[in-house]
């Protein structure tokens, strides 16, 4: 066939179309380059979308068996629901394993978009105090860029996804190019001018890649509410429908689905990437498509065991992993610390029916902190999600009309919920696992990781904190809970291939490109030196487009 | 509760505004603009016959019709552990200005969750049915389904409230496991009832659903500055 999209040579390989990948084809492709965007999973319509259906009309009404049957462990995603479980990744057939005292959740979709079309959409930036962290409190190692170095793209990502939120000037979450905010609750502002003023510390309105007003041809949110099944105006950012679609309509970029790449296959003799080999989701074919250079996008576990499965005798150990870190400093955010109360004095009734404001509030970090100085505890520190909403009272005591009454009068209630730094260790890690495979023949992972004291220091300071702050701005009943939840549980997970200057410590250079082999960028979340506590996905995709532009400029100079 | 997530429908927001951003039919405009537009293109998919991959909801079926269905028959239930649901259901969530669980067909859903869950949990539930019969038979010497309104009534307000272990427990009793034989079945059953109504379709509107896609943003707080220091 003289147009196969398999028998040409692109200019670029993108493995993976969701938030990273996406990013990668729009960038590569309108840089001019032929790209071939593989994605591991079948496409997506906005036919599909279920957001406006309501829960009863689901046979199960959200207890649909099947999840639990096929998604033992995606179940475990608040998000993996009846409505769409479809998109998250079959587990008996995307096995991997963990050491039985070391369990690790592994949350993920396999299909046009992935992750993106799911996500929480909090969209923060990190600042200095997270980029040279090892500085300051002498753990681990700073890393190679600094803010100033992805200023620039984070106003590129931002100006493009649209994130509506609130400037605060608070040095610890640096302020961008925001849409207007969504608005607060009374409560939220009751807690948000209690806190400035008792504690000093900043309440924001969640910065969220959710459109107040209309943006690059897409229109605002109109608080329906569950975006995580979709979002027919795509007022929420997804990849599908924005940046993939961009890359497509270039005309340069080839969007193959279905592809399930297995690995890099390597030109010994010039130690160059020449490709990947993938296998059919379907028919499980194994397939090859050629291009001069490689980006993973895979999201940060999937690209490193797309790594790990490329050994070459040159590289026994997996590509580019002659540092011996591919596949360690496997970090996560730590969640489990909180706090809850209700508002007794607030009025404000709940309702089935919207406006349903589809956010919430975040606390930015006050613990070792520039102004706060050393906390004697622990390292590093933690951010709140939260809310305050009037809610539906459904344990409410009683029976008959009493109970009626009781459960519509409702509740007004206030809740914290913390996001911590996970450090960065070498035996927080992810290996082949020799006697595990998925159902397509790949070699699985092997995933091996704890929180250690650090973190449950800080969850046990974050619930703590949470419980005095509602107090202070007067909540009553207030209950926290403590602890750390498994790994994986914020689904946030970053590293495993390092960048940094020193090809022997790290598995990437600064702009994400293998030390190794220099057609092979890794333009996901691996590249994290250290995990900050602020929502990562708004930094991989600004690593993401610096790694590409960085590329597309190399292919100019004809270094490539 | 093992087998069996804690269930509240997921319900957050106020609904102050009255003046719609979008109107339906704009939104449904959108809808199609956005999906014209959104035409990936010459995409090439290596699959040739893979499934489609949907779930039942994102294929737009109604799931609710079996429930209603002129034939409908237990699945897992018995004839009197029906019988015996349906006047449960109706004292903890009567029909007043608005309608009750028996008019939700709590019992069907119910059925239908139970004859999917597992062993220990049907027994748990059918246990806790069974106890209330019970109970009703040390008070009465009749079953509940029995007994008149005011008597079924008061039978199940015994259970009704929360006992205080101690005014220090971190926990709240509503929620948590009593130890009380009559508390512990009482609750599990109020549990899944009123899940089974608030989910419903009369549930949703007993909560304010209109069945309208947006009333346009959502406002916040509109109160002067500092009103809520
Ligand atoms: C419920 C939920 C809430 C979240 N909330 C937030 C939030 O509020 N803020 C935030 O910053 N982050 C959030 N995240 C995390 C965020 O979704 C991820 O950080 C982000 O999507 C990662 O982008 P990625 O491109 O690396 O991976 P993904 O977006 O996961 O995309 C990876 C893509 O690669 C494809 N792929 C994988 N393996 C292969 C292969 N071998 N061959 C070909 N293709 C492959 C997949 O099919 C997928 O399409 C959330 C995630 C979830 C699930
Ligand atoms: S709440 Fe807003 S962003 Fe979310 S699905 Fe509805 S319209 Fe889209």
């Amino acid at each position: 066939m003289a147009n196969d999209p398999l028998q040409q040579i692109y200019d670029v390989i993108v493995v993976g179309s969701g938030a990273t990948g996406g990013w990668a084809a729009k960038r590569l492709s309108e840089a001019g380059l032929k790209v071939a965007l593989l994605e591991a999973g079948r496409t997506v319509t906005p036919r599909e979308f279920t957001e406006h259906m309501p829960v009863f009309q689901l046979k199960y009404r959200g207890r649909d068996p099947e999840i639990a049957k096929t998604r033992p462990i995606q179940q475990q995603c608040y998000a993996c629901m009846e409505y769409n479980y479809e998109w998250f990744v079959n587990d008996l057939e995307n096995p991997y394993s963990t050491p039985t005292d070391r369990p690790f959740t592994w949350q993920r979709l396999r299909v046009l978009g992935g992750r993106s079309l799911v996500w929480g959409r909090h969209s923060y930036r990190l600042s200095d105090v997270d980029f040279k962290a090892a500085s300051r409190d002498g753990f681990d190692v700073d890393w190679p860029i600094s803010y100033a170095d992805l200023a620039p793209y984070y106003d590129i990502v931002e100006r493009y996804v649209g994130i509506s939120g609130a400037a605060e000037k608070n040095p610890m979450l640096p302020d961008g190019q925001f849409l207007p905010p969504m608005k607060m609750s009374c409560g939220e502002v009751r807690l948000r001018d209690s806190m400035q003023k008792k504690f000093g510390r900043t309440l924001t309105m969640g910065r969220v890649a959710i459109l107040t007003q209309p943006h690059n041809g897409r229109a605002p949110c109109h608080y329906c509410g569950p975006c995580e099944r979709g979002c027919f105006t795509f007022s929420y950012f997804s990849s599908p429908f924005t940046t993939v679609k961009d890359a497509v309509k270039t005309g340069n970029c080839t969007l193959i689905t279905d592809a399930i790449v297995s690995h890099v296959d390597m030109d010994t003799a010039s130690n160059k990437a020449s490709g990947v080999t993938f296998v059919t989701r379907a028919t499980k074919e194994t397939k090859q498509v050629r291009g001069k250079a490689v980006v993973l996008c895979a999201q940060a576990l999937e690209s490193t065991r797309i790594l790990l499965n490329s050994s070459t005798r040159e590289y026994p150990k997996g590509l580019g992993n002659s540092s011996g870190m591919l596949g360690h400093h496997l970090m996560d955010h730590v969640v489990g610390g909180g706090a809850s109360g209700t508002f007794e004095d607030l009025q404000g009734k709940p309702s089935a029916s919207p406006p349903h404001r589809p956010t919430g509030i975040y606390a930015v970090r006050f613990r070792n902190t520039p102004a706060t100085g050393k906390y004697p505890h622990f390292i590093r520190g933690y951010g709140y999600q939260g809310s305050s909403m009037p809610s539906f009272d459904f344990g409410a005591p009683g029976i008959g009309a009493t109970y009626k009454r009781a459960v519509k009068q409702g509740t007004y209630d206030v809740s914290l919920g913390a996001f911590g730094e996970s450090l960065a260790r070498f035996d927080n890690f992810c290996e082949i696992d020799p006697y595990l495979k998925d159902a397509w023949g790949i070699p699985a992972l092997r995933i091996s990781m704890a929180h250690g004291a650090n973190e449950k220091a800080m969850m046990q300071d974050a619930a703590v904190s949470a419980a005095e702050m509602l107090e202070a701005a007067g909540a009553k009943n207030i209950r926290i809970t403590t602890g750390t939840e498994m790994p994986g549980m914020a689904i946030h997970e970053v590293g495993t291939a390092r960048m940094g200057t020193d090809p022997k410590k790290s598995v990437l250079n600064p702009f994400s490109q293998s030390h190794d082999v220099s057609n092979v960028v890794v333009a996901d979340g691996s590249c994290f030196v250290s995990s900050a506590c602020q929502n990562p996905t708004l930094t991989m995709m600004a690593l993401a487009v610096r790694a590409c532009d960085h590329l597309a400029e190399r292919f100019r100079r004809n270094e490539v | 509760m093992e087998g069996f997530d804690r269930v509240v429908p997921h319900q957050e927001g106020q609904s102050r505004s009255s003046t719609s951003l979008l109107n339906r039919r704009e939104l449904i405009r959108a809808a199609l603009f956005a999906s014209v537009a959104t035409v990936l293109g010459p995409t090439f998919s290596v699959a040739q016959a893979v499934s489609s991959g949907l779930t039942a909801a994102a294929r737009g079926e109604d799931g609710s019709a079996v429930l209603s269905d002129p034939n409908w028959k237990p699945a897992f239930l018995n004839e009197h552990q029906n019988a015996t649901l349906i006047m449960v259901s109706d004292v903890i969530i009567p029909a007043t200005e608005t309608p009750g669980a028996k008019a939700a067909l709590v019992n069907r859903y119910l059925d239908l969750l139970l004859s999917v869950q597992p062993a220990g949990f049907q027994q748990r539930f059918s246990g806790a049915l069974a106890f209330i019969d019970d109970e009703s038979q040390k008070e009465f010497k009749s079953d509940f389904v029995q007994l008149t309104p005011e008597n079924q009534v008061w039978l199940l307000n015994q259970w009704a409230f929360a006992r205080e272990n101690s005014r220090w427990t971190e926990r709240d009793d509503r929620h948590g496991e009593p130890g009380d034989p009559g508390q512990r079945n009482f609750q599990l059953l109020k549990t899944l009832i009123a899940t089974g109504y608030y989910e419903s379709e009369m549930g949703q509107k007993e909560l304010g659903w209109d069945g309208e896609m947006t009333h346009g943003p959502y406002l916040g707080c509109e109160h002067a500055t500092g009103t809520h220091t």
